[in-house]
Formats: C-alpha cells, structure tokens, sequence
C-alpha cells in the first residue's frame, strides 16, 4: 500500500478511536448530570457549571486525537 | 392543511437558489479543497521578520478591542468611589452592552473565586474577550479565501490561475500550479496563540500561589508532612507532590491544544464541508462554529479561573471541603 493510502488510514484511524472514550466519558457525564438535576432542580445551576467543566476536560482528549489525526493528514 | 405553504415569496427564494447553483455550476466556479497548513505562513517582512497572517490578525483585533474599551469607556465617571448613582448610569449602548457582559462574568468569577475574584478578574476577563474574539473573527467573510498567489510545492498539484483568481481547474503537468496563503488567519489556529495563553495562565497561578500562600505554596510540590505518619505515607505524599508538577505541565498542553484543536478542527471542517456542497451544508455548521467559539472562550475562563482559585487555597483549605 502506498504512503498516502496509509497516512488517510492512519488519519482515520487515529480520531475514529481517540472518539470511543471521550464519547462514552460525556455520555456518562451527562446521565449523571440529569439524574441530579432530576433530584434536586434547585441546584441546577451549580451542576450544570461542573458538568460543562468535566465535559470540557473530557472533550479535550478526542481533540488530542483529532490534532493528530490532521497533522499525519496534513503534515 | 397546507395554507400558505407555497407562497409566492418562497417560491422566488427557492428558484433564486436553484439559479445560484446552475449558475455557478456553469461557469465553473468551483470551490478548492482546502490546503490546510498546521504552521501560520508568513505574509511580509520586516527586516527579517516575518510577520505571519495569524499575527497581523492578532493585531488587528487587538486594535479593535482597544478601540471598543475606549469609546465603551470614554464617558464613565473616572473617580468611582465618588461617583453618584446618577453618573453610573451608562452613558451610550455600547458601554451598556459593554457593562452587561463585563458585570455578567463578573458575577461568575465571584462565584468560583470568591475574595480573590477582583485580583483574578482583570487577566481573565481580557484573555477570555481575545480569544473569543480570535474564535470568531475565523469565521468572517474573507479569511482563508483571499490571500496571495504562491506557486504550489511538490507534493500539491495547486490549481490554474486566472488573473488574479484561482479557479477550480487542478493545475495539469506542463501548467503552474498556485495555492492560496491566507492574509488572514484566526489566531487560535495558530499553536503560538493559545501556547501563549496557557503559559500566561500557568505561569500567573504560580505567582498567585506564591502570593496567597507564601513560601507555603512549595509545600504544594514538595510535601514532607507526611513522614511524620510514616515512611510509606510519607513517599506516598512526596510522590503525588512531585505529580503536581507533572499535572502543571499538563495544563499547559490541554490548554493549549483545547483552543487550537477546536477550532482549526472547525476551519477545516467548514473549508471541507464547503467543497463538498457548497452554499448550503455550511449554514448549519457556521451555526455549530460560532457555538463552539463562544463555549471555547467561555471554557478557558472558566479553566483560568478555577487553576487561579486552586492555587490559592492551599491543602489545608481543600481538605475542609
């Protein structure tokens, strides 16, 4: 196969399974987070200010993954 | 029942756009797949410097921020403390617009940073207003599209130039091929800018570690109080100190690749999206952009203000929780 077949694959490859964890990671946030919501709605405010900050955190690791899926693309 | 489904307006905005594509189609615009650079390029020189298009972006923009704080600013009262109720009142739309959004992030860092949020508002609130505006001026008609003419390297066939428009049409063997080097550039797709912001950040939480806890703040890093339980607990203590210095340098590169992957992520898509099919993919997506902007600055306010907070209360604090 030739360098550019594999460097597509490789891209590929790179962000479709730096995606699995972070998806199934904000996933698991966000149930947690509605569960709580549903239980105490006054809090909601609160909750939904640490939820965006994990989701943040969580969300960066795929976008480790997709940088350098576009770097072996594009470099 | 389908009243007034098909009126005759909507009817005209659709054939408007059905001309648009048969239009375009026909006269062989086409949209280029976009030759993403990781690196800004550099559009000119002075002396030898090269000044790269995301920079004189920054520039402009920062221009532009120092234009709005002067005229949002430019009436209100200069001696707060004694001022009247009467003189606070915002003097123009923009100050009171300006205020709004000043007052409004305000109120969050008093949530998260409690006492301290008036030491940390300042550095925060400018870095969150520059990057959202940097997000957002990517997006802007004009960036990306109209640059210079450069002959295409190598490995890029590059496309035929027309003048001073580059066409659709690959640049076959025998013809010179020439890529677009953008004038413009968002600044947070170029890795200088937010490695410029994380390492402000990362560098301030130490100074105001330093400067809430004194020379305690080491003890953050290097933490001997454990021995005094024991051998175990006590490597155990010095261990997960060492590790904060491993997680500092952390922050650095997720600050820093948060920002730039997001939205170089988001440019790429868009210039892609654009090749596929153009005019009407792209709307939704500019949508989803101008989002993931504003949640990117509102994000890297957030992160600074609470990496500024932990470093100001010490582990004594935390363990009060």
């Amino acid at each position: 196969m030739d360098v550019v077949g594999m460097k597509s694959l490789a891209a590929a490859l790179a962000i479709g399974l730096g995606a699995i964890g972070p998806g199934i990671g904000i996933g698991i946030l966000g149930s947690k987070a509605m569960e709580a919501i549903g239980r105490n709605p006054e809090a909601t405010g609160q909750i939904q200010t640490n939820m965006i900050l994990a989701i943040v955190f969580t969300e960066a690791i795929a976008i480790y993954a997709l940088v350098i899926a576009l770097i072996i693309k594009f470099v | 029942m389908i009243k007034k489904l098909f009126t005759v307006r909507s009817l005209l905005i659709l054939l408007a756009v059905i001309a648009l594509f048969v239009v375009s189609g026909l006269l062989g615009l086409k949209v280029v797949l976009p030759e993403v650079s990781l690196a800004a390029e550099p559009i000119f020189y002075i002396g030898s410097f090269g000044v790269t298009n995301s920079l004189l972006t920054s520039w402009l923009l920062m221009i532009f921020l120092i234009v709005v704080s002067i005229l949002a600013t430019r009436r209100a009262p200069k001696n707060l403390e004694s001022a009247s109720n009467r003189d606070l009142v915002p003097q123009s739309g923009l100050q009171n617009a300006v205020e709004m959004v000043v007052e409004g992030f305000y109120g969050m860092a008093r949530n998260i940073g409690g006492s301290w949020a008036p030491k940390f508002f300042p550095i925060i609130m400018t870095m969150f207003l520059f990057v959202i505006v940097a997000n957002f001026s990517g997006l802007l008609p004009g960036f990306g599209s109209i640059g210079l003419l450069v002959r295409a390297h190598a490995p890029q066939a590059g496309h035929v130039a027309n003048g001073v428009f580059l066409t659709g049409a690959e640049a076959g063997v025998g013809e010179e091929g020439y890529v677009i080097r953008p004038f413009f550039r968002a600044p947070s797709t170029d890795l200088n800018f937010p490695l410029a912001l994380a390492l402000v950040t990362v560098a301030l939480s130490q100074y105001f570690g330093f400067r809430a806890l004194k020379l305690g703040y080491i003890k953050k890093f290097f933490n001997f109080s454990g021995f005094k339980k024991g051998v175990l607990v006590g490597g155990a203590q010095l261990l997960a100190g060492l590790l904060e210095i491993i997680s500092e340098i952390a922050k650095i590169i997720s600050l820093t690749f948060r920002l730039f992957g997001n939205i170089l992520a988001g440019e790429v898509l868009l210039a892609v999206l654009a090749f596929l099919i153009p005019y009407l993919i792209s709307v939704p997506f500019y949508g989803l952009e101008v989002f993931v902007g504003f949640v990117q600055a509102l994000v890297f306010f957030m992160l600074t203000l609470v990496f500024f907070s932990l470093a100001v209360t010490g582990h004594a604090d935390e363990a009060h929780h």
